[in-house]
């Protein structure tokens, strides 16, 4: 770690070191720049100067020419207007030759008498110009040069101005050159890094390269300074703000966007009262003085700054990288030193080392454990001080003086004695560990425990024993199960076989034997093919396919051609299905129940018989109570109404006798009526189904109050049975319907299609669960069922909790022959 | 005087029917007859202006009396008398064609006006007869509206038609008020009809009612 930190330090201060250097080179580079600027700005501003003085001289010759000229002499001398006239004419050739502005001809009174933009708009002609100081110098007899902004033209301009002598020498006027500036300002308007100014009397800025600044004042001016200006009128009319120049510094200033700017200044020659300025941009003076280094120095520098970077930082991680290795060695040594530890003492074996004395130096914390003692209680004892007396004396004489001179043994069997005195069974292997000398140092021993090897064994051959019983008993139990089948096979009244998955049989029960008259020698291994004639092969494969398709069990009942005749058969096919899901075997179990279908048939008969004798029975009764009973009950109303008529005014209380008689005659009638069609609805013998079944439901809607709509569609005559049977199934239905059902709307539909005679009695009523009709209970189910398979058809019901019920009856118009037979 | 013929199985009947017609003193029996076969005969052997024939008759039953009459001896008016008060016995005693129709237990009072009325030309039902005639009329054939309601229902719905109070519907079909407002409702509903007026209007429609 203080290695580390040391390099880090180290590499921190050559870092620091390269940028120290960095950094002075910068400043000495930047002290130079300025240095530089400074003389290149003196240098500039002398050749301004010099160009400014030798522009302000340029027009002095020319204008003292122009003065001296007889046709202006004699025009300032007096103005008339010939003169004048050739005044102007001189001027104008003047105004040409020279490429100035304006000549012109001031009179002693400063006025403008003749000038050479007479005809223009800002003409001078009449203007006074006798404030102007080229004016008062001329006066005075000099040549004076100025420069201003005209009042009258508002351009700026250099003014030059001569004397105009008159005829005895005397100053008659002023002759005045006003020339453009515009070559001034070439000179000065150059470098674009650099600014330059012109700055005249009471610092205001007369020209510059920057024209914002034109006409204001180089530094902040008072109300005083403003008044002398205006009054010199030689800056126009103002007002001359302050250009926003400030001085930040010796040679240094800023300007209103706070840039800075290295100054430099200087009186033009000959010119009092004015100077250049010349400014350098500070920011452009350390780019310029940086330019060639940065492409040169700057990448030679930065390349050895990298260079330098580059290097401590390899460096650093190579050293850092040792220092990791070395560390982590040091740290796997101990870690492999740590690890040999615990595996010698946590190893689950017997482990110890000896020294050459035969003392215990060692022992895994296993053998300890094993042993029952504790480290302290061994270690620096004598091995053989554990063994019994019989394996010491074995130790002492052979196999320790074996092992110090070859320095290996192997399996040695010892018998060790733990501290409780238990005797445990070791089998011992050793190596000796030597130094250079070949001396031993060190051994280890691996001690194998083989008492429990021993328990083991014979742990297993009682197993062996026990699992030779059990399947001895498994075996006899097989033998049981196989006889109690066997028995069960040979007993059972059924028909047994089972056939393999191709079909082939495998085993038949002597039952198979007797009805298909072959024995199980001739029946094995073959298919029903090879064994039955074709219709029934086909029909025994076809049920064969069903089982092994379905994997389920297959239920029919089927007739097999026997000597007595045709015998019914219930048979049950079903698939044995092995452990990977694949049906393995088919068998079959075949009932007869020719006996059982022969009673059911009797029984259908019986029962048909005994509905049938009852419905003749009723008949009967309903036509003896009608015809008879009502008759004459029909016979004693009318003689009952007779009385009552006769006696009505004869004999009022006999009268009221005879009401009552006819009433009681009334109700017996209606009652006889009611039980006779009850018994039997004369309806239906009289007109037919239909009109019985429509009496019927308007009957049950009047009784009921249920609304009852009956539909009869397209119904041929049908035979007498069938109408008792549709009759009494529509019948025990209604009353169903207004017992049970609590329904507000029943439809009752008669129909015929395909040969079949259809009725449907449909409630919108609760409806109940199907599964759980209990037949025959209080539905009448049974009796409809039974009416329904009688008459050679069917009955249907459907209805479900809230969805009302269905009871459909379907039989054949024409009785079918042979059904009931 | 109107001369009858009398058809019925049973001579106490016979008796006391002959007994109703000749208390009249205009109508008298002039031939009686105990089956249909002999009915038949009497009837074509004898001048009689009005048959009154029993339904169930043995050897032939009245139905085929009635149609062999009307066959053989169309001016003839036959009454129908039955102990059957089942409506389905009006309608094809009607159709076969028998001009009249009375039950046994309502000839003491309603057998002589019958007789005259036949006599005279007309016809004789009792209203339910009358009732159960419009309708299979009505229903005369399949898919009319009337196939969804119940016999019942088109009574009511022709008694609503015919301007019939609740209270005299009830007590002409011997139901209560509340009842003959169920089978009002039921209509409605399954007509999809709003009021009455509704109501009518379909009746008209269906030719249960005359407009």
């Amino acid at each position: 770690m203080r290695l580390r930190t040391i390099l880090l330090i180290l590499s921190l201060l050559a870092l620091v070191s390269t940028a120290v250097g960095g950094i002075y080179y910068y400043y000495s580079l930047q002290e130079s720049a300025l240095v530089l600027a400074r003389r290149r700005a003196a240098g500039q501003t002398e050749v301004l100067t010099n160009q400014i003085s030798s522009f302000l001289s340029q027009n002095q010759k020319p204008v003292k020419a122009l003065a001296s000229l007889a046709e202006l002499q004699r025009a300032a001398a007096d103005p008339g207007e010939a003169n004048l006239a050739a005044a102007n004419l001189v001027l104008d050739r003047f105004q040409k030759a020279l490429d100035v502005d304006v000549c012109y001809l001031l009179n002693r009174k400063g006025m403008t008498i003749a000038s050479s933009n007479r005809r223009s708009l800002d003409s001078f002609v009449g203007h006074n110009f006798a404030f102007r100081p080229y004016f008062k110098q001329a006066l005075a007899g000099k040549a004076a040069k100025y420069l201003a902004l005209g009042t009258t033209s508002k351009k700026r301009g250099a003014y030059y101005s001569s004397p105009v002598l008159g005829p005895k020498g005397k100053i008659a006027g002023v002759a005045v050159i006003k020339a453009p500036i515009s070559l001034l300002e070439t000179s000065i308007v150059q470098g674009d890094m650099d600014a330059t100014l012109l700055v005249g009397p009471h610092d205001v800025i007369f020209s510059s390269s920057r024209p914002e600044w034109v006409n204001k004042t180089l530094w902040p001016s008072t109300l005083e300074d403003w008044e002398a200006i205006a009054r010199t009128r030689q800056f126009g009319e103002g007002p001359w703000p302050w250009s926003g120049i400030r001085r930040t510094g010796e040679h240094k200033v800023a300007d209103q966007r706070g840039e800075e700017y290295l100054y430099y200044t200087r009186p033009v020659t000959n010119f009092p009262g004015w100077r250049v300025y010349y400014l350098t941009d500070l920011s452009m003076v350390t780019q310029w003085a940086f330019k060639p280094y940065v492409r040169t120095t700057g990448v030679v520098v930065l390349g050895l700054c990298i260079f330098a970077g580059l290097g401590v930082y390899f460096l650093y991680r190579k050293a850092s990288q040792e220092i990791n290795r070395r560390r982590s060695a040091e740290l796997e040594l101990r870690r492999s030193e740590e690890r040999y530890r615990r595996l010698y003492h946590k190893t689950p074996a017997l482990l110890h080392s000896i020294d050459p004395n035969g003392r215990l130096m060692n022992v895994s914390d296993y053998w300890a454990e094993a042993m029952g003692y504790s480290d302290q209680e061994v270690i620096g004892r004598r091995l053989v001080d554990f063994l019994t007396p019989a394996s010491r004396r074995h130790a002492e004489r052979e196999v320790l003086p074996r092992f110090f001179r070859t320095g290996n043994a192997k399996d040695i069997s010892y018998q060790f004695v733990k501290k409780n005195g238990e005797v445990v069974d070791v089998l011992l292997s050793a190596i000796a560990e030597r130094d250079d000398e070949g001396r031993m140092v060190n051994s280890l021993a691996v001690l194998v425990d083989v008492t429990a090897l021993k328990h083991t064994e014979e742990e297993l051959r009682q197993a062996q024993d026990k699992l030779s019983e059990y399947s001895r008993d498994l075996e006899r139990q097989v033998r049981q199960r196989t006889r109690e089948i066997t028995s069960f096979m040979k007993y059972t009244p059924a028909v047994v076989y089972m056939k393999d998955a191709d079909g082939r049989y495998i085993m038949v029960n002597s039952r198979f034997e007797e009805l298909f008259e072959m024995s199980t020698e001739r029946v094995w291994g073959n298919t029903v093919d090879s064994l039955f004639p074709p219709d029934i092969a086909s029909r025994f494969h076809r049920y064969d396919q069903m089982v092994v398709r379905g994997k389920q069990p297959v239920q029919v009942e089927e007739r097999i051609p026997q000597e007595s005749g045709f015998n019914t058969y219930l048979s049950v096919r079903f698939p044995i299905i092995n452990e990977i899901g694949e049906v393995s075997r088919i068998c079959g179990i075949m009932l007869n129940i020719t006996d059982l279908k022969r009673a059911q048939e009797k029984l259908r008969l019986l029962s048909g018989s005994i509905m049938e004798s009852q419905e003749k029975e009723r008949r009967a009764i309903a036509r003896e109570l009608h015809d008879e009973l009502g008759q004459v009950l029909t016979a004693l109303r009318i003689d009952a109404v007779w009385l009552r008529q006769r006696l009505a005014e004869a004999d009022p209380k006999a009268g009221s006798r005879a009401d009552n008689m006819c009433d009681l005659i009334d109700q017996t009638i209606i009652e006889v009526r009611g039980i006779a069609t009850r018994l039997r609805p004369p309806a239906l013998e009289d007109l037919g189904l239909v009109d019985a079944l429509e009496w019927h439901t308007s009957d049950f809607e009047r009784r009921t109050g249920i609304a009852c709509v009956f539909k009869a569609l397209q119904v041929p005559e049908v035979e007498d049975q069938l109408a008792i049977a549709a009759y009494r199934v529509a019948q025990e239905a209604l009353t169903n319907v207004a017992r049970h059902s609590g329904a507000t709307d029943v439809e009752v539909v008669l129909g015929a299609e395909d040969g079949m005679l259809n009725l449907s009695v449909i409630d919108n009523g609760d409806g109940f669960s199907v599964e759980l009709l209990s037949e025959g209970k209080e539905l009448g189910i049974a009796g409809m069922r039974e009416r329904a398979s009688l008459a050679g058809g069917s009955l249907a019901i459907k209805s479900a909790p809230g969805r009302g019920t269905e009871v459909r009856l379907s039989v054949p118009l024409k009785p079918t022959a042979g059904e009931t037979s | 005087m109107i001369k009858v013929l009398l058809a019925d199985d049973h001579s106490i009947v016979r008796a006391g029917l002959r007994s109703l017609i000749e208390d009249t003193g205009d109508m008298e029996v002039l031939v009686e007859a105990a089956d249909g076969r002999e009915a038949i005969k009497q009837a074509m052997d004898n001048p009689v202006d009005v048959a009154v024939v029993d339904l169930s008759m043995p050897g032939m039953d009245g139905l085929e009396v009635i149609n062999r009459l009307t066959a053989s001896k169309p001016e003839l008016p036959i009454i129908v008398l039955t102990m059957h008060e089942e409506e389905q016995y009006v309608v094809r005693s009607i159709s076969a064609g028998a001009k009249g129709y009375i039950t046994k237990r309502s000839a003491p009072e309603q057998l002589v006006s019958a007789i005259r009325q036949v006599h005279g030309g007309g016809r004789y039902l009792s209203q339910e007869a009358a009732e159960l005639l419009a309708l299979r009329v009505a229903r005369g054939e399949r898919g009319s509206p009337l196939d969804s309601l119940s016999n019942r229902e088109v009574q009511v719905l022709r008694a609503l038609a015919l301007g019939q109070t609740n209270r005299e519907i009830a007590e002409a079909y011997h139901i209560s008020v509340k009842t003959v407002d169920t089978y009002r409702f039921r209509l409605l509903k399954k007509l999809n009809l709003r009021n009455n007026a509704d109501l009518s209007r379909f009746a008209i429609s269906q030719g249960l009612v005359e407009p």
